[in-house]
């Protein structure tokens, strides 16, 4: 049985559809990846999940399945206590996402409470502990600290800890490292990995850079403007993309283009609420449209949505 | 020499900064003696994480701040005696956030007009003409000009502030991050465009990244920083094809790739930058270094030419 199953998933703001009929499977303990530009819903879709959309945006979908269990049947209280303890995120800006005037070991201790039932003593052990575990230094007296006295890294370790406190079967990471610097980003992703072995997780990585879910992930799921475009294993999908929009954002990337005076670029941008073409939403921008393709959209077919996928060429 | 754009020798800036009322000032070394020359239609990258000291660099060769010590020549003259009014028109920069670096209540015709309208005797109708002609060249549209900033997508306005970057045909055009905030297939297109406009008006660009797959695309020279000092420089094919200095090393080496072929064996280095207030002793890398030695904690090590770059580290 698969630990996370979404059927035909939307969400809109008034008319316009942020996300649009997104379907995800996710099995126990792998390792999934997300990658779109800005604008594509990628982490609409799981602020959906997690059931952070607030009015006016509405949720509809098929089902929302976590391990059997249809989410939006459920009581808000049921899916409360289920969020939080079964399904944890990380979010991008760490400093943020704190809470300025508490201290973080009393940030994690709150979710040991609210979860767990777990206080005083026992709670501070664990917080310790956990502190421990996301390898920061010093534990102990860190917990006292608050937000702003930890770099951007040690804060987003302090999300990972919080995140972890119930030991979750689904970790969803939201741009973990997209707001540090290349040494922390690896000295992050390495944890993530490193928990994800260890507990068994499963993981949902969003992010915009392909090269960290080539390295990463298992499977991968490209979106483009509330759609999912292509799905497929790793490292199969990124060496012969069959979407041109895969194939284009691979193309734009710097190391493909290696010796060359020109990076390979897609003309134009995302469309927005206003400008969504009538067919296949890449239409406007895709190198190889035929009539088809802005009369028709088309359907996520074995792993694909496109009605002429690209065949021959290769990135391998 | 005459032909060079940008001559720096030894640029070093201290802050003072304010600890508290009752302790004395406190002294940032933001920059540690860097030198470097520039060009025509040469790219120099700067690569370094948050708080090495590209930015504050930036603002040295900007003439935004003054140095505190060292010089700093623009094609010969030495900025410290010369009148720094006509040396400004001749260095512009290119900021990160195109969100923020766009006067709102500005048409795009008015922010490209008013470098010339402050620094030229150009006639109104001149300026418009120089105006119209730009905004062509950098991709924007006709009826683009009468419109306010709000009304782009990112890497429209990144493509406006360049544009009033190159409105006045400067010989250095510094560039802050750049594409950071984009994605990546508008990044391309602004790589592009940047390549496009040195090969046309031979422009010497100072790129400041952290992303090293950008700086490999862009650069002829590259120049590695941590903690306010340059570590190895060197020309891009030597520094790209022998990284040398444990750091450039780390650097390389936690970057993701999307291809097998391109991932180096990773060396994680470990914990994080150290505060300039308060820089170790002797190398500045040293607590993180996989080769320290008891010598790099004791003495600074000093840049030197090593196999075809220049490295400051005891250990090569």
């Amino acid at each position: 049985m698969s630990l996370l199953n979404i059927k035909s998933l939307r969400v809109t703001f008034g008319a316009f559809p942020a996300v649009d009929g997104v379907d995800l499977q996710l099995d126990k303990g792998e390792l999934l990846g997300i990658v779109g530009e800005s604008g594509s819903g990628k982490s609409v879709a799981m602020l959906a999940l997690m059931g952070l959309i607030d009015p006016p945006g509405k949720v509809t979908a098929d089902a929302i399945e976590f391990e059997g269990r249809d989410l939006l049947k459920l009581s808000p209280r049921q899916r409360r206590e289920l969020i939080g303890r079964d399904v944890a995120m990380v979010f991008q800006d760490a400093l943020t996402s704190l809470n300025p005037s508490y201290t973080v070991g009393a940030q994690i201790a709150e979710v040991l409470k609210a979860h767990l039932n777990l206080s005083g003593k026992a709670a501070k052990q664990r917080v310790v502990e956990l502190l421990e575990q996301v390898e920061i230094p010093d534990a102990a007296n860190r917990a006292n600290a608050y937000p702003h006295q930890l770099s951007g890294g040690m804060n987003q370790r302090v999300m990972i800890a919080m995140a972890i406190a119930c030991s979750p079967k689904l970790l969803i990471a939201d741009e973990p490292t997209t707001a540090l610097d290349v040494t922390i980003q690896a000295q992050i992703m390495a944890l993530l990995l490193k928990l994800q072995r260890e507990q068994g997780m499963g993981l949902i990585m969003i992010t915009h850079d392909l090269a960290v879910v080539a390295e990463m992930a298992q499977r991968v799921a490209v979106m483009y403007a509330g759609q999912i475009v292509e799905t497929g294993p790793v490292p199969a999908l990124f060496d012969a993309p069959r979407h041109p929009y895969t194939n284009a954002l691979l193309a734009a990337i710097p190391e493909h283009n290696k010796g060359a005076k020109r990076l390979s670029a897609l003309p134009g941008i995302v469309p927005g609420a206003l400008d969504r073409p009538a067919g296949c939403l890449l239409s406007p921008r895709c190198p190889r449209v035929q009539p088809r393709c802005v009369a028709e959209r088309p359907a996520l077919e074995s792993g694909v949505r496109c009605f002429y996928p690209v065949e021959e060429v290769t990135h391998a | 020499m005459p032909d060079l754009l940008l001559e720096a020798s030894d640029l070093t800036k201290h802050y003072s900064v304010s600890r508290g009322l009752f302790k004395p000032k406190a002294t940032v070394k933001a920059l540690n003696g860097v030198s470097f020359t520039l060009a025509p239609r040469k790219t120099l990258a700067v690569v370094g994480e948050s708080g090495c000291g590209k930015s504050t660099l930036a603002r040295q060769l900007t003439l935004i701040e003054t140095p505190t010590r060292g010089s700093l020549k623009i094609r010969g003259t030495d900025t410290a005696t010369a009148d720094t009014k006509a040396l400004r028109r001749d260095v512009q920069m290119v900021f990160q956030n195109p969100f923020a670096s766009l006067n709102p209540r500005k048409t795009i015709a008015t922010t490209l007009a008013e470098p010339l309208l402050i620094n030229t005797p150009l006639s109104a109708a001149e300026r418009k003409e120089r105006v119209e002609a730009l905004a062509t060249k950098v991709g924007l549209r006709h009826e683009h000009l009468r419109r306010y900033p709000h009304m782009f997508s990112g890497g429209q306005r990144q493509r406006i502030a360049i544009a009033r970057a190159m409105i006045l045909n400067p010989g250095i055009v510094i560039a802050d991050e750049p594409v950071s905030a984009l994605d990546v297939s508008i990044q391309a297109q602004i790589l592009n465009l940047f390549m496009d406009l040195q090969d046309e008006f031979g422009t010497g660009y100072v790129f400041i990244s952290h992303n090293l797959s950008v700086v490999e695309h862009v650069a002829d020279e590259v120049m590695v920083m941590y903690l306010g000092a340059a570590v190895e420089v060197g020309d891009k094919r030597t520094l790209f094809t022998s990284p040398l200095h444990p750091y450039t090393r780390a650097l390389m080496s936690a970057t993701p790739a999307l291809r097998k072929a391109d991932r180096r064996e990773r060396i994680v280095i470990h914990g994080e930058l150290p505060s300039p207030l308060n820089p170790p002793t002797g190398c500045a890398f040293h607590k993180r270094c996989p080769l320290a030695m008891p010598r790099c904690s004791e003495e600074v090590p000093l840049l030197r030419d090593v196999e075809g770059r220049q490295v400051a580290c005891h250990a090569v």
